[in-house]
């Protein structure tokens, strides 16, 4: 027989086993389900936190600074410095243990909550650019009207602001389905700990990681091209 | 209706405001003149507290708002109008709701209320058509008439221009300087800087002259451009006209 072939055709067996055999497709789908949503829910209480982070130090950059928007800048810095300057590997075993530990919750509310905190750090500095990059006449007119500052930023600024943050979030959430495969380590059984189970099954390690690549990857684009047409959309508004 | 005593401005080292001292009556049409970066446009950002003054009082109507606190300022900017130089529209929101959005989010009129008093205000300008387009849409003296607009719907007491024809193309000004004219005669009380000293000798009241943070001199427009007294106020018109 063709050497070739016959490498062909124990890919194909090793692909068999490794997806098709006792319905293992469902345990990679599965996994994937439980990647998107950690990620997505990450995101939710990434851009929560960020976005008090980023007023924060809005407020700090452009108003009198008085005690407490001082300590408060102190604090969101600290936090920025420490959550960018760690690997989010060592935190999302600090905050297993944590949590875990106490509240005996479910190890995806751990992944959650250690990725959401992770990307506040750095969805923190995209609002704070979106809402700089809104004019300064705006919110003075706005003031200038009898509005509050708050209802200036909720109405006015914001609004503007979202435009130029909502790609950049887009983006954030894509990195975070990738750097979220190492959620496995605290036992959420996500698409690339499924693909670490299979392959302890089928004592063939290789094919079920191939295809956890080729799934993360095929997303990955297909999101990019999502966003790619989004964000053409929002320039368009832009043009009228 | 606004009195100023010993306003001084500084941006650190820089004395923009030299104890100011001016007094404005209900119905005045001030006119403020003067050389770039001589302090009237951070003269007339202090009067509604854009910029805060590092010294000084200012009174608006019996008020001495320099030592009020937040809320009490953002009651007494809804009775002070401001137009700028780059108008400042609110880019997101239509013509309409640009008008509207202050006066209902202030629950000083109901939506209703807002929207037909701003379509009265468009009408008067002869913009009612623009209604629901978005500033993008509008050319420069167009978004400054809706600017003044916005203003207007807040019903304000005074209404302060800070170059509102600064950034306008030549063939622009016009429009926007009739709209001023047609709302000084309806007897508003206007603060307004400006370079257009055509504007200034037609309908101020009163022409201001300032430089390097003082008031150097003061007068009727007919006294102040024919009769100036101060050195560099005859070398500022020399100039200008």
């Amino acid at each position: 027989m063709n050497p070739m072939l016959q490498w062909l055709e124990e890919c194909g067996d090793s692909f068999y086993r490794a997806f098709i055999e006792k319905d293992r497709y469902l345990a990679y789908f599965r996994g994937f389900r439980t990647t998107l949503i950690l990620s997505l829910f990450a995101v939710l209480l990434g851009v929560g936190i960020g976005l008090i982070l980023a007023l924060i130090k809005y407020m700090a950059n452009h108003m009198k600074k008085g005690v407490i928007l001082r300590v408060l800048n102190w604090i969101a810095n600290i936090y920025i410095a420490i959550i960018r300057g760690t690997p989010v590997y060592v935190q999302l075993l600090i905050i297993y243990f944590i949590i875990f530990a106490q509240l005996d919750a479910s190890p995806i509310v751990a992944g959650v909550i250690c990725f959401g905190i992770n990307s506040s750090a750095y969805v923190a500095e995209v609002i704070r650019a979106g809402i700089e990059a809104v004019d300064g006449g705006q919110m003075e007119a706005g003031r200038s009207l009898g509005l509050g500052w708050g209802q200036t930023m909720i109405s006015i600024i914001l609004p503007q602001a979202i435009k130029n943050i909502l790609p950049a979030l887009g983006n954030e959430f894509i990195t975070l389905i990738k750097e979220t495969a190492i959620v496995g380590t605290i036992a959420v059984l996500d698409v690339t700990k499924a693909a670490q189970n299979v392959g302890v099954i089928t004592y063939e390690y290789l094919p079920p990681l191939l295809i956890t690549a080729a799934m993360y990857l095929v997303v990955v684009i297909i999101l990019t091209k999502l966003l790619g047409i989004f964000e053409r959309r929002l320039a368009q508004s832009d043009r009228r | 209706m606004i009195d100023v005593k010993g306003l001084c401005k500084s941006f650190g080292d820089n004395h923009v405001l030299r104890n100011i001292d001016e007094h404005i009556e209900k119905g005045e049409k001030v006119v403020i003149v003067g050389p770039s970066g001589s302090g009237k446009s951070t003269f007339l950002r202090c009067l509604n507290l854009l910029e805060r003054p590092t010294a000084g009082t200012i009174t608006f109507e019996g008020q001495d708002i320099t030592s009020a606190r937040a809320k009490e300022v953002n009651k007494i900017r809804q009775k002070m109008g401001m137009v700028f130089q780059h108008f400042n529209l609110f880019n997101h929101l239509t013509i309409i709701d640009n008008i509207t959005l202050a006066p209902v989010k202030l629950k000083l009129m109901s939506k209703e209320e807002a929207e037909k008093k701003a379509m009265e205000l468009l009408r008067r300008v002869g913009l009612e058509d623009k209604a629901m387009a978005y500033p993008a849409q509008l050319s420069g003296g167009q978004k400054q008439r809706i600017a003044i607009v916005r203003s207007l719907a807040m019903n304000p007491d005074v209404m302060l221009f800070d170059e509102p024809t600064s950034a306008l193309d030549p063939e622009m000004v016009g429009e926007v300087l009739d709209l001023m004219k047609q709302l000084a005669d309806s007897g508003m009380t206007m603060v307004v800087v400006t370079h257009e000293m055509g504007f200034a000798r037609e309908v101020g009241s009163r022409v201001l002259f300032m430089a390097d943070g003082h008031i150097l001199e003061q007068n009727t427009p007919e006294e102040f451009f024919n009769h100036p007294k101060n050195d560099r106020l005859k070398d500022f018109l020399s100039k200008v006209l």
